[in-house]
């Protein structure tokens, strides 16, 4: 770990870290630009660097993506991110009481201590994880991405079959090319270009970006007038007592949100900021204004991507699209995430996780030093940074092989993304079940090689056996609580 | 939600299911002339044909639950609008990427002159046809384009187009 922080202050690593936390925070800043389209696409470019200096990049971008989402919930009650809705209902209250400064400062100190509560968690528990899931065989990765890829199609929102269609069709995309197990072209109909499949970062551009872009042109073009803070950002030494707890509190509840599939930031600060105001002394304040409804969302935030980077790097399971892209990230560098990345590249396994917490740190100095210059960033038109943002897609797609297929790719995914948004289907099961699609058969091919066949087998190894238990039952709660409602009133009355 | 949106959805969806099922229909063919499995009991057209069923199974329970909507007794209710979103704007926008994909890739426009133009277009549509924003997108395209250029062909080594 410490050569991991020594390789991280290296000037080009800690320059990457800092450009990264910077172009995070400004593109947290701007309602409809989100952290997992700046790394989608900058993921091109760091094609060309080293893994650890990619990895720094674009852990800074996460980070800063996720923080900066604050600035514009507080000052003008637009999420610059939807991790950020939460923090709109206390934040900006206070902003118009006059107390944006307060509101800030409370804002961006929660969301370095959740980073850094999480990070403790990342740092303690990844090494240790990646040891156990060594374990694992075929079986029980199989059985993995089938209960992640459930639970994502569960959580996500609308309907759970139109979850489970998005995950499918996601899989289904991944099918063409050819078939690395027997060497033969399967699903190509004679098309050369599709023999090396569709490129993962077209995908990922075109089904997030281009069709957010397409989406956010549609939107009504306003321009904001920000109410920029004019006092210095006043935290004090009571605060330590005052939100000390409810700091811990949401930045536990959002490591551990965050470390399960496909429920996300929003979801951890929501739940926090549920749990601050059921424990709460003064309940009926929240959402007037009240301190600790800014501390449990953006403490909680920041928070889930710690624990979402925990699975990511200890087992190469992706919990939401942002860290879908980060392995991306890695095997455009021919790394693999999983257990065996900290013994094949401990320098980048350790690199993520050194590169968290610092992240973290810049992103407070950047923050508390910036915050009123960074508020402007909202008075950009936003049809000059769309029309930017289309072309950075374009070229994006183009720089990884220096085609055109894999752009003409990327613009028919942008169409398909958006006839599923439009059809409510979520994109979130539809990326993550083309990343997984690959993992998901070839561990079932090696898993039946194994057993020559027998399916059954996966019932006597404990882990896989849990792992599609839990699948299960993610499946079945919906139907058994909506049950079990009608049950209640009934014994209520 | 008003009784003609919740009509309109239900009719997307099955839109959607139609889509999919014709999707399910190439994973089959393409599955069928697959070899069958040799060395391992899989083979390689099984997961085509997994994926294949479930997108079956899955898409006719959306197309059964949007005939379920589609059925449900008409309320008077009062349509509100209350969205000002233009799709118009949307369309114009992906056209004109299309089109700027096409005139990069089959015309092999120069760069320059088809990003300027691109951001120009897009720009435009989306702010307001004025004088003023023409000039004001044009020049931020002809500064990203230059940009991104210098910086893919100076430090990276990658003419685009």
């Amino acid at each position: 770990m410490l050569d991991a922080f020594i390789q991280l202050f290296e000037l080009q690593n800690i320059l990457f870290l800092v450009l990264g936390t910077a172009l995070g925070i400004v593109v947290g800043a701007i309602p409809g630009l989100t952290a997992s389209m700046l790394i989608a696409l900058t993921l091109p470019l760091t094609f060309h660097m080293d893994p650890v200096s990619a990895v720094t990049l674009l852990i800074g971008e996460y980070v800063g993506g996720i923080s900066g989402g604050l600035i514009t919930a507080i000052l003008l009650r637009m999420p610059g991110t939807p991790a950020s809705i939460v923090t709109t209902f206390d934040g900006y209250p206070m902003a118009q009481q006059n107390k944006a400064e307060r509101a800030l400062a409370l804002g961006i100190m929660a969301s370095v201590v959740g980073g850094i509560i999480s990070w403790f968690f990342l740092a303690g528990m990844s090494p240790a994880l990646a040891e156990f899931a060594l374990q694992f065989g075929p079986w029980e990765y199989f059985a993995l991405v089938v209960m992640a890829l459930v639970m994502l199609a569960v959580l996500a929102q609308g309907s759970l079959a139109k979850g489970l269609l998005a995950a499918a069709l996601g899989m289904a995309f991944a099918i063409p090319g050819i078939d690395s197990s027997i060497g033969q072209a399967r699903l190509t109909f004679g098309n050369s270009a599709l023999l090396t499949g569709f490129g993962l970062l077209p995908v990922l551009i075109g089904a997030f970006a281009i069709s957010q872009v397409i989406r956010d042109a549609c939107a009504p073009q306003m321009t904001q007038k920000v109410p920029v803070p004019q006092k210095r950002l006043p935290i004090f030494g009571s605060d330590v007592k005052t939100h000390g707890l409810n700091m811990i509190r949401s930045s536990v509840i959002g490591t551990w949100i965050g470390l399960l599939p496909g429920i996300g930031a929003n979801i951890a600060a929501l739940v926090s900021y549920s749990t601050a105001k059921q424990v709460s002394n003064e309940p009926e304040k929240f959402g007037k204004g009240h301190e600790p409804g800014v501390v449990a969302g953006e403490a909680a935030n920041n928070a889930s991507i710690g624990g979402a980077l925990i699975p990511l790097i200890t087992m190469g399971i992706p919990g939401s699209v942002t860290e879908a892209i980060l392995i991306g990230a890695l095997t455009i560098h021919n790394l693999q995430p999983g257990p065996l990345l900290f013994q094949n590249a401990p320098e980048v396994a350790y690199g993520i996780i050194a590169a968290y917490l610092v992240a973290n740190v810049i992103m407070l100095l950047m923050m508390w030093g910036a915050v009123k210059y960074i508020a402007q960033v909202v008075r950009i038109p936003r049809s000059a940074l769309l029309s930017v943002v289309l072309v950075f897609c374009v070229v994006g797609s183009y720089a990884v092989n220096s085609n055109f297929t894999d752009v003409w790719v990327m613009v028919a995914f942008g169409i398909i993304g958006l006839g599923l948004e439009a059809a409510r289907v979520p994109l979130g099961p539809f990326v993550i079940g083309f990343v997984l699609s690959p993992i998901a058969e070839e561990q079932l091919r090696a898993s039946l090689m194994m057993t020559d066949g027998d399916v059954t087998e996966i019932l006597s190894r404990p882990y896989a056996l849990l792992f599609l238990i839990l699948a299960v039952l993610t499946v079945a709660w919906p139907a058994v609580v909506a049950r079990l409602k009608p049950a209640r009133k009934e014994e209520m009355k | 939600m008003s009784q003609s949106q919740t009509q309109r959805e239900a009719i997307g969806d099955l839109i959607c299911c139609a889509l999919v099922l014709i999707g399910s229909l190439i994973l089959f063919i393409g599955a069928s002339s697959l070899p069958p499995p040799r060395f391992e009991p899989l083979g390689s057209a099984a997961m085509p044909r997994i994926l294949g069923f479930l997108l079956v199974v899955l898409s006719a329970v959306v197309a059964l639950q949007a005939v379920a909507k589609l059925r449900q007794p008409k309320t008077p209710t009062v349509d509100i609008e209350a969205t000002p979103n233009s799709p118009y704007r949307g369309l114009i926008v992906l056209a004109a990427l299309i089109v700027y994909v096409f005139a990069l890739d089959v015309l092999q426009l120069p760069f320059l002159i088809a990003t300027t133009l691109f951001v120009t277009v897009t720009g435009t549509a989306m702010h307001r046809f004025a004088a003023r924003s023409i000039v004001i997108h044009g020049a931020l395209g002809l500064i990203i384009a230059v940009l991104i250029s210098t910086v893919f062909s100076r430090f990276l080594g990658i003419e685009i187009g």
